[in-house]
């Protein structure tokens, strides 16, 4: 039995003059959450859509009497956005190009798998939804074609309408910030704040700081008040990425703001309510690490109300192509340049490609060709060496310490409100090689001063 | 022989439960087709033929009748050539694959 799903709302008419079809697809389709109605002819087809208004036609090419094309010409004069799905029993190139030219969704070949229509039916409607009714509009940053991604989406868009804590699992990746903006922005909370924190890029006693804030003097280096994260997502949702690599000195401070709802900054003695939805990500085994005691199993509970499991892309290739093509447009806007394409075996090599890396990887791999061909079609060739150049998940060494003294230095600068003698001090070095450092990661101490601190430090 | 051995080792079919209400009347509609096409074959009527085969080979397969899909593809085809004996030869499969099927909901 599939999962039930929101998809309640949408109403499907669907149209085949063989009952036993009917029957099976009506079968379908309700099972996956949809309300069917069901007719057998394109003129009980015209008369039911000004009754029911539906979200989406699925009709067969060949009916007696009026056949698919006709309907589907019918229905597009009185609705143009009206999007219809088209099954036939043959794969003919001139029907499916003649129904494309007519605005076809979908061009469906009989026999069709379940799992095959559902999906083309959730991808269709979110499509259609984008066009038309911005209610249903919900996730439309993430792109997939998958079923597993959209029956996860209609999870998502259902916990959205509430406050409930979400754990997000999944590989490095996968998209678990994505999905948390998307929550973020189906809900009431959307006009709030949504911050972000990667709680394993940051040292410990700055991570306290960094989520709830410090009093001045509370300790060397915090010359002024600071307010924490935590504050700073009051009203909003804030969403702790990598919460299981969280120190377990700060795990107790964690769950003590998740039971009071209040923070207390470092050298406070009060706690400040804060009104924050807390959305957090891991992509470790946290019931592993409960068992082996670097998890609090009192948090790990307080933040697995509702879990939400991201698969990996090897798992959901249908969305490969999608994802291809939604970067390919991207970085031709980013770049003012114009949209290249995959060659067809490119296209093929890609999608049986492992991605360790997941969509992150898929990304770089997409830039990396675009940036090293000069021609439209990005050959086979070329997105081979990409993504063999692409050391997908793991960093080198090098990469990985870059990646942590960035984070570093702009944590620091944060605490310290973007001085720098301060910040050279908490951070054991002298002012001139603090400036050093900050240069060689292009990092402007002025970006992190409040317009006080700033004519201060002048 | 060869397509009646193959067509007869899938007589054990595996049925999602979820359609287990509609299975006795898709077989009882395909006990129907298979007198409709015999009828239709002794009066030369090709297009009749062909619909009912198209008809099964497209939905049969949604059920989960493998065997069935490819019988109503052979009916198509058969009528599409004119060839009776084709088309007897495949509704005799068809006719003995539903007196023998078993079907299994899980």
């Amino acid at each position: 039995m599939a999962e039930p799903t929101k998809a309640m709302q949408y109403r499907v008419l669907l149209v085949d003059d063989d009952r036993d079809m009917i029957s099976l697809l009506s079968s379908w389709l309700k099972d996956a959450g949809f309300e069917v109605d069901p007719v057998m002819s394109g003129s009980e087809a015209m008369a039911r859509i000004d009754v029911i208004r539906p979200h989406l036609v699925i009709t067969d090419l060949v009916m007696q009497g009026m056949d698919g094309m006709t309907l589907l010409s019918k229905i597009h004069r009185q609705n143009p956005l009206m999007p219809v799905i088209m099954l036939s029993g043959k794969a003919q190139i001139a029907d499916a190009v003649k129904a494309m030219h007519l605005g076809i969704a979908e061009f469906l070949i009989k026999p069709i798998a379940k799992e095959e229509l559902v999906a083309r039916v959730r991808y269709t409607l979110r499509l259609a939804a984008g066009e038309s009714d911005s209610g249903l509009n919900f996730g439309k940053e993430i792109i997939y074609r998958s079923e597993k991604i959209g029956q996860l989406l209609e999870q998502a868009k259902l916990l959205a309408a509430t406050d409930v804590t979400i754990l997000i699992t999944g590989a490095t990746g996968t998209g678990k910030e994505a999905l948390a903006k998307a929550i973020h922005e189906g809900g009431a909370r959307k006009d709030q704040p949504f911050v972000a924190i990667n709680c394993a890029a940051i040292p410990e006693q700055l991570l306290e700081s960094e989520l709830f804030g410090h009093e001045k003097g509370a300790f060397t280096g915090a010359q002024t008040k600071h307010e924490g994260l935590f504050q700073a997502a009051n009203k909003g949702t804030i969403f702790l990425d990598e919460v299981g690599d969280m120190p377990l000195g700060l795990q107790v401070k964690l769950l003590r703001v998740l039971q009071d709802f209040a923070v207390r900054p470092v050298g406070s003695v009060r706690g400040i309510p804060v009104n924050v939805r807390v959305i957090s990500a891991t992509n470790t085994d946290l019931e592993q690490g409960v068992k082996s005691s670097r998890f609090r199993e009192d948090l790990y509970y307080r933040l697995n109300v509702v879990p939400l499991h991201l698969p990996p892309l090897a798992e959901r290739r249908e969305d490969i192509q999608p994802l291809l093509n939604h970067f390919l447009k991207r970085l031709s806007q980013r770049d003012n340049k114009k949209r290249k394409r995959f060659a067809p075996e490119a296209v093929e090599y890609l999608a049986s490609a492992p991605w360790p890396g997941n969509i992150r990887q898929l990304m770089n791999v997409v830039e990396l060709c675009c940036a090293l061909t000069n021609t439209d079609i990005i050959p086979p060739a070329m997105a081979q060496k990409a993504l063999r150049d692409q050391p997908a998940h793991v960093q080198t060494l090098k990469d990985a310490k870059e990646d942590f003294e960035r984070s570093y230095l702009v944590s620091v600068l944060r605490v310290t409100n973007g001085h720098v003698s301060h910040a050279a001090r908490l951070a054991g070095r002298n002012r001139t090689e603090f400036y050093k450092l900050l240069k060689q990661h292009h990092i402007e101490p002025e970006e992190f001063r409040t317009s006080r601190q700033a004519s201060e430090e002048d | 022989m060869r397509l009646r051995s193959k067509i007869m080792a899938m007589r054990i079919v595996r049925v999602d439960p979820e359609l287990k209400d509609l299975i006795p009347g898709f077989l009882n509609n395909r006990r129907q087709d298979a007198l409709t096409i015999r009828a239709a074959l002794a009066q030369e009527d090709m297009e009749t033929v062909q619909i009912l085969g198209h008809s099964i080979r497209g939905c049969a397969g949604g059920y989960g009748f493998n065997a069935l899909s490819e019988l109503g593809g052979i009916l198509e085809r058969g009528a599409q050539n004119r060839d009776s004996e084709a088309i007897t030869n495949a509704v005799d499969e068809l006719q003995a694959y539903l007196e023998q099927i078993e079907i299994i909901y899980d």
